[in-house]
C-alpha cells in the first residue's frame, strides 16, 4: 500500500511465513500460560490453559495454520488474524498490568504471548497483501451427504450466531479499575475501559474472525448455501431465538435488554421498507413508533391515562398501527410527490412536531392528553386472554422470569414485520419500489403510479412502526416524549444503513450491534453519540453498502463497469442518467 | 397595534439569524445539491469560536468594539476551519456518490461536531457568554416599539453581510464562476472554472456569515449551547427552502419571512397553540406547508423534475 510497507515487505521477503508461523507458534504457547499474577482479573487468567480475553490471541494464532497450504486469500487472512491477535494481547496486557497496579502483576505467560504476538505481527505485515483473483463462492461436492450437510451448515450458522450473543450479551463489566482513576481528556477514564477490557477483547476477535472469513471467501460461501435453503435457515433462526430466554437462567436484566434489540430491530426492519426498498429518507419515523406507544399507553388502563379506559391489548395493536399508519398517510399524501431531500426535511419537521405537541398536551398549554414530559407512566402488564405477561414461569427446568414473555411477544412482532419485507420485497410492489429507488422518472415512464407506491411504502412502515410502538410501551412501562426525538430516528437510520440498506439480516445486525455496543461498552458513557457520528461518517466513506449488503446495492457500490458511471457523474446529474 | 409592531421588530431580529445561517444552506445546496445538515453547528461553532477568542486570548480590559472586532475573526476561524475539513473529509470524498449517502454523511458530522463541543469545551452547559453590547440599552423606534442594543447590532451586522455576500456573488469574478458552477458544473468546469475550488468557496463564504449569526445570537441571549446549532439549523434550512433554495435573496428574504411568522404564530395562534412552548412547532408547519404549496418557494423558479 505505502512505500514504506513495500520496502518492509522487501527486506523481510520470503522470510515473511516463517516468521509468522515462529510468531503463532510463541503465541499459542503464550496464551495456555498464566497472564495475571493477582485474581481480581476476570476470565481465570491466572490459571494455566485457554481462558477469558486469552482465547482470543490463541484463535487468531491458530489461523497462521493456514501459511503451511497455500489457500486463496490465506495471506491476507493471516495479515488480519496477526494484526488482531497482537491488538488483543496488547489491550489485555495493559489492562492487566493497569488494574493490578503496575508490570510486576503481569505474568511470564503474558510476556511471552506479547512477544509472539509481536513476531506474528511482523511476519503477517510482511506478507503479500495483494487480493486475489474474486472466484465464485465454492460449493460442497456432489455427493449423497451434501444436502443434509448444507442443512447442517445453515443451521450451525444461526446456532453459532445465538452462541455469539450469549456470550457477548453475559460478559459482566468486571469490576478492576484501580482507585485513582486516570482520565483521558475529562471524558474516558482508562479505569472504566479496562473494566469493559474483557467485551473489547471479544468483539476484537470477533471482528478479527470476521474479516480471516471474509478474506478467505468462507462468509461468500456459507451465504450462499443459506440462501440456497432459506426454508432451513428462517426455521434454525426462528428456534434459536425462541431458545434464547433458555440460556439466561432466569437473567431478566439480560431479556430485558433482547426485549428492547427485538424492538429496535423490529422498527429498524420497518424503515428498512421505507429507506431501503423505497429509497425515502425518513428521519421522523420514531414519531410513527411514538404514535403508537400513545395510543397503547393511554387505552392500556394506566391510572396515569388522562382516558380512563381499558381496550384488551389484541385490538390495541391495531388501532395503534392504524392511528399511525394514517397519520403517515395524512403527511405522505402531500409531500411524496417531492423530491427525496426535501422529504428528508418534511419527516424531521414531523418528527420535531410529535416531539414537541406531546410534551404540551399537559393541560397547562394545550389540551390536556400526554400529561407532557411526564408522560403516560405505570403502563399495566399485558394481558391476553386469561395470560398475563407480568406472571415468571418456570419451564423444563430453567426459571423464565416475566421478562422472557415480553421477549417472546417481540419476536413475534419481529417475524410479522420480517416476513411483511420479505414478501413485499419480492413482489411486484417490491419490485417497483426499488425502480422507484433507483431512477424515479424511469420507473414512471415504465407506467409505475410513483406516488402511490411511495405513498404505499411510506404509510406501511408507519404501520409497522406504530405497532411495534404499543408493545414497546408495554415493555418499557412508560411514553415520554423524551424517548422519541430526533435522535432516536438517527439512530435507526444508522442500524438500516449500518447494516446494510435492503436486507432483512442487515436491519438485525445493524439494530443489534447498534444497541448492544453501548449497553456493553459503558467506558463510552458520555462519548458514545460521538464515536456514532464518526463512524456514521466512516461508513459513508467506506462501505456505504452497509455490514450485509442487497447483492444488487453492492454491485452499484462497488462495480468498475457497466453502473459505475451513474456514480462517476458530476453531482446532481446522476439522476439523468438513463 | 403596539404589539403587533413590536413583534414585527422582534420577527425581523430572529428572522436575520435565520437569514444568515439560510445563506450557507442555499449556497452549498445551489451548487453540490447537498443538504449540509451540519451547517447549523458551524454557526455553533461560530459562537463557541467567539467565546473562546474572549474568554482566553483576549485580555482583559480589551476596547469593546476591537474585543468584537476579534471575537468575530475569533469566530469565523474556528468555523471556515470546520467547514473546509467537513468539506474536504466527509463531503468530497462523495461526491457523485447516491443521494442519500451525503445526507446521512452529513447527520454524522452533525452530531460529531456537537458532541465534541460537548464534551471537550471546558465549563458546564449552556456557556456564559459576555455581555458586551449592553442589553438594557433599548431604542427606541417610535409608538413606544422598542429594540435592546445587541439586537439591532444583529439586524445592522445581518444586513450588511448579507448586501456584501449578494455583491460578491454579483460583482467578483469568483462570484460570477459560483453563478455558472450551480447553473451547469459540466459546462462551467468546460468553461475553465475549478469547480473543486468553487465548492469551497461556497462552503468558506457559508461558515463566515453563519460565524456572524453565532456571535450575534450569543450577543443577544448572553449563553451559548453545543445544541442551538440543530433547532436553528433546521429553521434556516426551512428559511431557505422558503425562499427558494439555491437563490441568495430567496434565503434572505425567506428568513426575515419565516422569523416573523414564527413570532406572531406565538403571538397570534388560536388559544392554547400560541406561547412559546409551540413556537419551533410553528416553524416546522409552515415548513411543510411550504413544501406542500410551493415546494420552489417565494423566489425559486419552478425546477425540473430532477426526482
Amino acid at each position: 500500500m505505502t512505500a514504506a510497507g513495500s520496502s518492509y515487505r522487501r527486506a523481510v521477503g520470503s522470510q515473511a511465513r516463517v516468521v509468522a508461523l515462529a510468531g503463532a507458534v510463541l503465541l499459542v504457547v503464550g496464551s495456555v500460560l498464566p497472564w495475571a499474577r493477582f485474581s481480581g482479573f476476570p476470565g481465570k487468567m491466572t490459571l494455566a490453559g485457554p481462558g477469558g480475553a486469552r482465547i482470543g490471541p490463541l484463535l487468531l494464532a491458530l489461523v497462521a495454520a493456514l501459511l503451511l497450504r497455500q489457500v486463496p486469500g490465506s495471506a491476507r487472512a493471516v495479515r488480519a488474524a496477526s494484526t488482531f491477535a497482537f491488538l488483543i494481547t496488547g489491550l489485555t496486557v495493559f489492562f492487566i498490568g493497569y488494574s493490578g497496579g503496575g508490570a510486576d502483576y503481569v505474568n511470564a505467560g503474558a510476556w511471552v504471548a506479547l512477544a509472539g504476538a509481536l513476531v506474528y505481527l511482523l511476519g503477517g505485515l510482511g506478507l503479500d497483501p495483494s487480493r486475489p483473483a474474486s472466484s465464485p463462492p465454492r460449493s460442497l461436492p456432489d455427493a449423497p451427504w451434501a444436502l443434509p450437510a448444507e442443512w447442517l451448515l445453515t443451521a450451525g450458522s444461526t446456532a453459532v450466531a445465538l452462541y455469539v450473543f450469549v456470550h457477548g450479551l453475559g460478559i459482566q463489566s468486571a469490576n478492576v479499575g484501580r482507585p485513582n482513576d486516570v482520565v483521558i481528556r475529562g471524558a474516558i477514564s482508562i479505569n472504566a475501559l479496562t473494566n469493559d477490557g474483557e467485551f473489547l477483547a471479544f468483539l476484537l476477535l470477533l471482528i478479527g474472525l470476521a474479516l480471516v472469513a471474509t478474506r478467505l471467501g468462507l462468509l461468500a460461501d456459507l451465504s450462499a448455501i443459506t440462501k440456497k435453503h432459506p426454508t432451513v435457515f428462517l426455521a434454525a433462526g426462528m428456534i434459536a431465538a425462541t431458545a434464547f430466554p433458555f440460556t439466561q437462567n432466569g437473567n431478566g436484566y439480560a431479556l430485558r435488554i433482547a426485549a428492547s434489540i427485538g424492538v429496535f430491530a423490529a422498527a429498524a426492519v420497518g424503515l428498512n421498507i421505507v429507506v431501503g426498498l423505497a429509497g425515502l429518507l425518513d428521519l421522523g419515523y420514531i414519531a410513527f413508533f411514538g404514535v403508537g406507544a400513545y395510543v397503547a399507553a393511554l387505552v392500556s388502563g394506566s391510572v396515569t391515562s388522562t382516558i380512563h379506559t381499558h381496550i384488551p391489548f389484541v385490538f390495541v395493536i391495531f388501532l395503534g398501527a392504524a392511528v399511525a399508519g394514517l397519520f403517515g398517510i395524512l403527511l405522505g399524501a402531500p409531500t411524496l410527490r417531492l423530491r427525496g431531500d426535501y422529504l428528508a426535511i418534511v419527516t424531521l419537521g414531523f418528527g420535531e412536531i410529535f416531539r414537541i405537541t406531546a410534551n404540551n398536551l399537559d393541560g397547562n398549554s394545550g389540551p390536556s392528553l400526554t400529561n407532557g414530559p411526564n408522560g403516560v407512566s405505570n403502563i399495566p402488564d399485558l394481558t391476553i386472554g386469561s395470560f398475563s405477561f407480568g406472571d415468571n414461569h418456570h419451564f423444563l427446568g430453567v426459571d423464565l422470569p416475566f421478562q422472557a414473555n415480553y421477549y417472546w411477544l417481540e419476536i413475534v412482532v419481529l417475524v410479522v414485520v420480517m416476513t411483511a419485507f420479505l414478501r413485499l420485497s419480492e413482489s411486484r410492489i417490491g419490485r417497483a419500489w426499488v425502480a422507484i429507488r433507483e431512477d424515479e422518472l424511469a420507473a414512471a415512464a415504465t407506467g409505475i403510479n410513483t406516488t402511490r407506491l411511495k405513498l404505499l411504502a411510506f404509510a406501511l412502515g408507519a404501520t409497522l412502526a406504530g405497532a411495534a410502538g404499543t408493545v414497546d410501551a408495554h415493555v418499557v412501562k412508560v411514553a415520554t416524549p423524551d424517548s422519541f426525538t430526533f435522535l432516536e430516528s438517527a439512530l435507526l437510520l444508522a442500524a438500516v444503513i449500518l447494516g446494510g440498506m435492503g436486507t432483512v439480516p442487515g436491519a438485525l445486525v445493524g439494530a443489534t450491534i447498534l444497541y448492544l455496543i453501548p449497553e456493553k461498552l459503558r467506558f463510552l458513557q458520555d462519548l458514545r453519540l460521538l464515536v456514532f457520528g464518526v463512524v456514521l461518517v466512516l461508513i459513508m466513506r467506506f462501505r456505504p453498502e452497509g455490514l450485509i449488503p442487497s447483492s444488487r446495492r453492492k454491485r452499484e457500490f462497488h462495480d468498475d463497469s457497466g453502473g459505475a458511471d451513474a456514480l462517476s457523474m458530476p453531482p446532481g446529474h446522476g439522476e439523468h442518467m438513463a | 397595534m403596539q404589539t403587533f409592531l413590536q413583534q414585527l421588530v422582534n420577527g425581523v431580529v430572529l428572522g436575520a439569524t435565520y437569514g444568515l445561517v439560510a445563506l450557507g444552506y442555499t449556497m452549498v445546496y445551489g451548487i453540490v445539491q447537498l443538504i449540509n445538515f451540519a451547517h447549523g453547528e458551524i454557526y455553533m461553532l461560530g459562537g463557541f469560536g467567539a467565546l473562546f477568542t474572549y474568554t482566553v486570548l483576549l485580555p482583559g480590559g480589551t476596547p469593546v468594539v476591537l474585543a468584537l472586532v476579534l471575537m468575530l475573526l475569533g469566530g469565523m476561524v474556528v468555523s471556515i476551519t470546520a467547514a473546509l475539513l467537513m468539506e474536504r473529509f466527509a463531503y468530497r470524498p462523495l461526491r457523485g456518490a447516491p443521494r442519500l449517502a451525503p445526507l446521512i454523511t452529513a447527520l454524522g458530522v452533525s452530531i460529531f461536531l456537537q458532541e465534541l463541543v460537548r464534551n471537550f469545551y471546558p465549563a458546564k452547559s449552556p456557556r456564559p457568554f459576555p455581555q458586551l453590547v449592553d442589553p438594557s440599552h433599548q431604542f427606541s423606534l417610535g409608538a413606544s416599539v422598542e429594540i435592546s442594543a445587541p439586537r439591532l447590532l444583529t439586524v445592522v451586522v445581518a444586513v450588511i453581510g448579507m448586501v456584501a455576500l449578494s455583491t460578491f456573488v454579483r460583482r467578483s469574478r469568483t462570484g460570477r464562476a459560483m453563478q455558472a458552477t450551480a447553473q451547469d458544473p459540466d459546462t462551467a468546469r468546460l468553461m475553465g472554472i475549478d469547480t473543486d475550488r468553487i465548492i469551497v468557496t461556497a462552503f468558506v463564504l457559508g461558515a463566515a456569515l453563519a460565524a456572524v449569526s453565532g456571535l450575534a445570537s450569543g450577543l443577544q441571549f448572553g449563553t451559548v449551547d453545543p445544541r442551538m446549532g440543530f433547532l436553528t439549523g433546521v429553521k434556516a434550512f426551512t428559511a431557505a427552502v422558503l425562499g427558494g433554495i439555491g437563490n441568495i435573496s430567496g434565503a434572505v428574504l425567506g428568513g426575515f419571512t419565516l422569523g416573523i411568522v414564527e413570532v406572531m404564530a406565538t403571538q397570534y395562534a388560536p388559544d392554547p397553540f400560541s406561547g412559546g412552548a409551540w413556537k419551533d412547532a410553528w416553524a416546522f408547519v409552515v415548513l411543510i406547508l411550504v413544501l406542500v404549496f410551493r415546494p420552489s418557494g417565494l423566489l425559486g423558479e419552478r425546477v425540473a423534475a430532477r426526482a
